[in-house]
Order: structure tokens, then C-alpha cells, then sequence
């Protein structure tokens, strides 16, 4: 009885075409520049912004994870992998990132989504931990700390994904695609999660099965982490360890948080302006943590709604007085 | 035999040290409801406070841990009142605005020590020899000042009006401010409390162990893993907790190397959230 309560929402609003639409025109930025600093910057957007991605799932439903570089990992090392056997079919290996980490989710849902609030934070971030102990404590599967390198180009349709171009419109894709997941799912549910966001147990007292959509959005939040670790190693063309450290959880949350947790825009424009200002930093890219940990104390304090939340104030604020 | 005593030393002093680390953890989470992710980042301060007070002032080793404690404290006291006090109630904003000041915290360490670990030694060395066992002397003044501190954290909680006040707003904070306790005042002090155990925790240990930017991470999440096992917000099942962590820690390392030990205990963890998300000696948890 619980979907019938509530009404659907359009399937696509207008933040989520937008977003859709940003990462289809990433697919020209390849094709009018060669300066491989642009391809470097854009291909790290684009691999956070699906991570982050990852993390907004949960946070429409007030959980937040920093389970996402456990889910990455799962999603690269299969890629690394699979590369070991040759398997370098795009269709298989996106189809592989992103099952895998969804079905060890299942059963890791079951267990951490009973918990909520702070309990739930500190047990993903035990989850990340576990993660990256077993890469190192499975040398056989996993390379242990040397990691697995000399991956393969993914292969789409004949051709290899070999050169820096070729390696940043495959992200353009997998950017594209998870962007797509993630809007159909928040926008189907958007009712759901908004009042498991608002007040779970009355959610649940109103009717609502709330452990199910808990677990579907930690399930293909899960899957969405996969194509961001897929992603990941591509752009890398090594799988190791140190690429799924849980700091870098902080990161992706930063991201989301930055950019506004209210609309999938957020993750998108804080994910780019994150990367674009941490480039800036140059050879000194360990400060661009200092600057994350100043926004996220201006947003939390100040800002509320992040980046984009805010500018939707003012634009509704300039429209009313004019 | 000799191995398992020498293990059983160092594991009873790693859990002291956690055990002052996970005190503090827990008394912010038992008391405001908030999760401290920047409680490493106060470990580290404590660490670079008593190092700059030794190496660029010349100060008494002793002192500047006294100068640490004081900073840490000072810094926690501020950053509440200023900035958690504003949001007290929402847990995943404070925890925000705590990773946060985190971040910006090992960002300035970085910036004014650099990247390198430090120079760090603690002034007392040697060992004390009991049969064929050696226990290094530095740990056994450690775990002196860490049980001390311990009991000193006991009496506060236990046996003053301060100490009162702070249980009963962790008790339950409505009753507790009906009855004219006033969190305005209790609640920077208890903060100010646990960042001075962390920044006290710090400065005694990363001569032992090292001083980097890096050391905050590792002790956030010991942190995490010992109050998750003890019940968050119980102060009894954080210390004990810390014991078992320590001490698991020190065979583990001892009898099979590597991080085993830590790999059992974080899934042990994982285990225990499923039949007993309370904890080993928790109560009712807030908000789980």
C-alpha cells in the first residue's frame, strides 16, 4: 500500500533535464580543445561528480554515507580484473561496475540501514575501513599495495578507448548514464525520499514501507559508486588501494554539500567547481582541503541551500521585486 | 611467554591512550549529541602544540603538554560556543561544521610544519626490566599519566556539580534544563573537556609513535571503531572498549602482523552494530 499514497512526480523536472544536458555537451569539449590540462580537469569532474552523485542519493533521504569508496572500489577492482581475462567490452564491464557493488549492497543494507542519523555515518565509514583493509589483506585477488596496473582500454564498439580524448568522452558517458540512473530514481521516488528526509517515522506510521526505498537507494547508490570506481581506473588505467581511501569520502561529501543537497545541480556545480579550484592550486593540491573545510563551514553556518540552493534564492528574490 | 607478557604491556598502554581518546568521543556525543570528526584533528594540534613549545621555545617537555592540553581545550571551548552551539540540535550539520574545522585544522598544520613528520622524541627513555620482560619506559609513563587523567576524568563526572550537570543534560537534556542547568555554559565546557583529553592524548603519544600531518585519520577512526564497540555516549563502555582495542591491536600485531587485527576488529564491529547496536555496555542510542 505504500506507493498509492503518494502521487508520481513528472519523471524528469527541470534541474534533472539540465543536469542531462550539461553532460551531453561535455561530449563537444573533447572535440574543440587538445590541451591535455582541460582533459585532465574535466576527466576528474567527471569521475567525482558520479561519486558524489552517489552520496546525494543517500543524502535525499538525510543519510550520509562515506561508504562510496568502498562501492568505487568494488566497481574498479571488477574493471582491473576483468581486464586481467581481456574482457574489455564496454557493455559488460559498465554492466559489471555497476551489478557488483549493487548486490554486495544488498546484504551490507540490510545490515546498516538500521541504523540512522550519526550511527549510520559512523558505521559506513567503518564499511570504507573494512574495504580498504581487504584490498590490502588480498594480494591474490587484488595485487594487495602494489594494486593491479597495466589495465586495458575499454573497447566500445570496436574501437579502444586508448587516447586522452577517447579516455575523457568514455567518462562524458559514464557521467551521462549514471547522471540518468540518478535523476529517473530521485525524480520517480521524490515523494518517498522527501518524507523519509522529513520525518522517517512518521513516514512509516503514514503507510510508507520506508525500508524499502532505503534499500533501493542504497542499492543503486551502490551501483552508481561502481561506474564512478570504473571510471576511476580507466582514467587512471591502475586500480590501487590508495585511489579508494575513505578520505576521499570527504571529498564527495564536500562535493554535494558545496554545491547544494536540494537538486541534483548540486553535486554537478560543486563536483566542477571543487576540481576546477582545487587545479588551481597547482603542485599545492593538499590545500585545496583547508578550502573545502571553509566552504562546508560557510554553507552549513550561512548558506544552507549550498551553491545552488542559494543562487535559486536570489534569481526567486530578483523575479518577486522586479 | 616473554612475547606475550611484552605484547600484553604495550596493548594495556595502547589502550590507555585510546581509552582517553574515546572518553572524550563519547562525553561530546553523550552530552550534545554530536559526532566530533575533527576529535584526530585535536589529537594532531595537541601533538604540533607540545612540539613547537619544546623545539622553537625550549620549554620543559612537561609544560608544553600542559600548553597543549590548554590549547586544545581553548580551541574546542571557542569553536562550541561560536560556531556548534548555533546548530547544537541537528546532528548532521554539526557533524558538518566538526569536518569542517577538521579539515581546516591538518590544512593549516600542513601550512605552518609542511608535510614531513616531525622530530618528536619524548624526554624519558630506557626500560624497566622484570625477569625477562622489558617494558619500555616512555609506555609506562604514559599509561601512568593516561590512568590518572582516567581517574582524574572520573572524579569530575562523578563527584562534582560540574560533573552532575553534565550527566543529567546527557540524560536527558529537556529535564536537565527545566531544572535551571544551563547548556550555554555546560556544554562549551564539556567540549572544551574532551578536545583537552585529545589534545592531552597527543602530545603524550606522538613522540612515541610519530607527529605528521597524516596521524589525525588513523585516530579518528580507532576513535570511532572503540565507541561504536562501547555504546556511543557511555563512558564505561568506551574504556573498556579502548582495553579490548588495545590490547587485540598489540597480539594481533605481535602473533600475526600486518592489519589483521584491525580487519577482526572492524568486522567485529560490523557484527556487534547487527545483534547489539547498542554497544557493549551502551544504553539507549541517540537517534539510531
Amino acid at each position: 500500500m505504500s506507493g498509492s499514497l503518494l502521487p508520481r512526480a513528472r519523471l524528469l523536472g527541470g534541474a534533472e533535464i539540465a543536469a542531462i544536458l550539461v553532460f551531453a555537451a561535455c561530449f563537444a569539449v573533447p572535440m574543440m580543445t587538445k590541451s591535455v590540462l582541460v582533459f585532465s580537469v574535466l576527466n576528474q569532474a567527471l569521475v567525482g561528480v558520479v561519486a558524489a552523485q552517489s552520496v546525494w542519493i543517500m543524502l535525499r533521504m538525510n543519510l550520509m554515507s562515506f561508504a562510496s569508496p568502498a562501492f568505487m572500489a568494488i566497481g574498479g577492482y571488477t574493471v582491473a580484473i576483468a581486464g586481467q581475462y581481456e574482457i574489455t567490452n564496454v557493455f559488460l564491464l559498465t554492466a559489471a561496475a555497476f551489478i557488483l557493488p549493487a548486490l554486495v549492497a544488498i546484504p551490507l543494507g540490510a545490515l546498516v540501514l538500521r541504523l540512522r542519523g550519526t550511527y549510520f555515518v559512523l558505521v559506513t565509514f567503518v564499511l570504507s575501513q573494512i574495504m580498504q583493509l581487504l584490498l590490502f589483506e588480498t594480494p591474490g585477488l587484488t595485487g594487495g599495495s602494489n594494486g593491479i596496473s597495466g589495465i586495458p582500454p575499454v573497447n566500445v564498439l570496436g574501437t579502444d578507448m586508448a587516447t586522452n580524448r577517447q579516455v575523457v568522452l568514455f567518462a562524458c558517458g559514464i557521467a551521462l548514464l549514471a547522471t540518468v540512473i540518478t535523476a529517473c530514481l530521485t525524480r520517480y521516488f521524490k515523494q518517498h525520499f522527501a518524507a523519509i528526509e522529513e520525518n522517517e517515522i512518521l513516514a512509516e506510521s503514514l503507510g510508507l514501507v520506508v525500508w524499502r526505498y532505503k534499500a533501493l537507494g542504497f542499492v543503486v547508490a551502490a551501483g552508481i559508486a561502481g561506474l564512478a570506481g570504473f571510471s576511476l581506473v580507466t582514467m587512471l588505467l591502475t586500480a590501487h588501494p590508495s585511489s579508494f581511501d575513505s578520505g576521499t569520502a570527504v571529498d564527495f561529501i564536500a562535493y554535494t554539500i558545496i554545491g547544494g543537497r536540494a537538486s541534483i545541480l548540486g553535486p554537478v556545480v560543486g563536483t566542477a567547481l571543487m576540481v576546477y579550484a582545487t587545479n588551481l592550486f597547482g603542485t599545492h593540491g593538499q590545500y585545496a582541503q583547508g578550502l573545502y573545510g571553509v566552504l562546508i563551514l560557510v554553507v552549513v553556518l550561512a548558506l544552507r541551500g549550498g551553491i545552488v540552493g542559494t543562487v535559486e534564492t536570489l534569481v526567486r528574490k530578483l523575479r518577486g521585486a522586479s | 611467554m616473554e612475547q606475550f607478557l611484552q605484547a600484553g604491556i604495550i596493548g594495556i598502554s595502547l589502550g590507555a591512550q585510546y581509552a582517553l581518546l574515546a572518553l572524550g568521543f563519547t562525553l561530546i556525543f553523550g552530552i550534545l549529541g554530536v559526532v566530533n570528526f575533527s576529535h584526530g584533528g585535536f589529537y594532531m594540534l595537541g601533538g604540533y602544540v607540545a612540539y613547537a613549545c619544546v623545539d622553537r621555545l625550549g620549554v620543559p617537555y612537561p609544560v608544553a603538554v600542559l600548553a597543549a592540553v590548554g590549547t586544545t581545550a581553548a580551541l574546542g571551548w571557542v569553536f562550541e560556543l561560536l560556531l556548534i552551539e548555533r546548530l547544537v540540535d541537528d546532528h548532521l550539520a554539526t557533524l558538518m561544521l566538526t569536518l569542517g574545522l577538521y579539515l581546516v585544522m591538518s590544512t593549516a598544520m600542513l601550512e605552518v610544519f609542511g608535510p614531513l613528520a616531525m622530530d618528536f622524541r619524548f624526554p624519558i627513555t630506557g626500560a624497566l626490566r622484570f625477569g625477562p620482560v622489558y617494558a619500555p619506559l616512555e609506555n609506562l609513563v604514559v599509561l601512568g599519566i593516561c590512568l590518572t587523567a582516567i581517574m582524574g576524568l572520573w572524579l569530575v563526572l562523578f563527584r562534582t556539580d560540574i560533573g552532575r550537570a553534565l550527566r543529567a543534560l546527557a540524560d536527558d537534556r529537556a529535564v536537565a534544563m527545566a531544572q535551571g542547568l544551563r547548556p550555554k555554559l555546560l556544554f562549551p565546557a564539556a567540549f572544551a573537556l574532551a578536545t583537552g583529553l585529545a589534545g592531552l592524548t597527543g602530545a603524550l603519544v606522538t613522540p612515541i609513535l610519530s607527529l605528521s600531518p597524516g596521524v589525525a585519520d588513523p585516530v579518528l577512526a580507532t576513535s570511532f571503531l572503540t565507541v561504536i564497540l562501547g555504546g556511543l555516549g557511555s563512558l564505561g563502555g568506551a574504556a573498556l572498549a579502548a582495553f579490548i582495542v588495545g590490547i587485540v591491536e598489540a597480539y594481533s600485531s605481535v602473533y600475526f602482523g600486518g592489519s589483521i587485527g584491525a580487519l577482526i576488529l572492524f568486522v567485529l564491529v560490523l557484527l556487534l552494530l547487527v545483534f547489539r547496536p547498542t554497544g557493549l555496555l551502551g544504553r539507549e542510542v541517540r537517534g539510531a
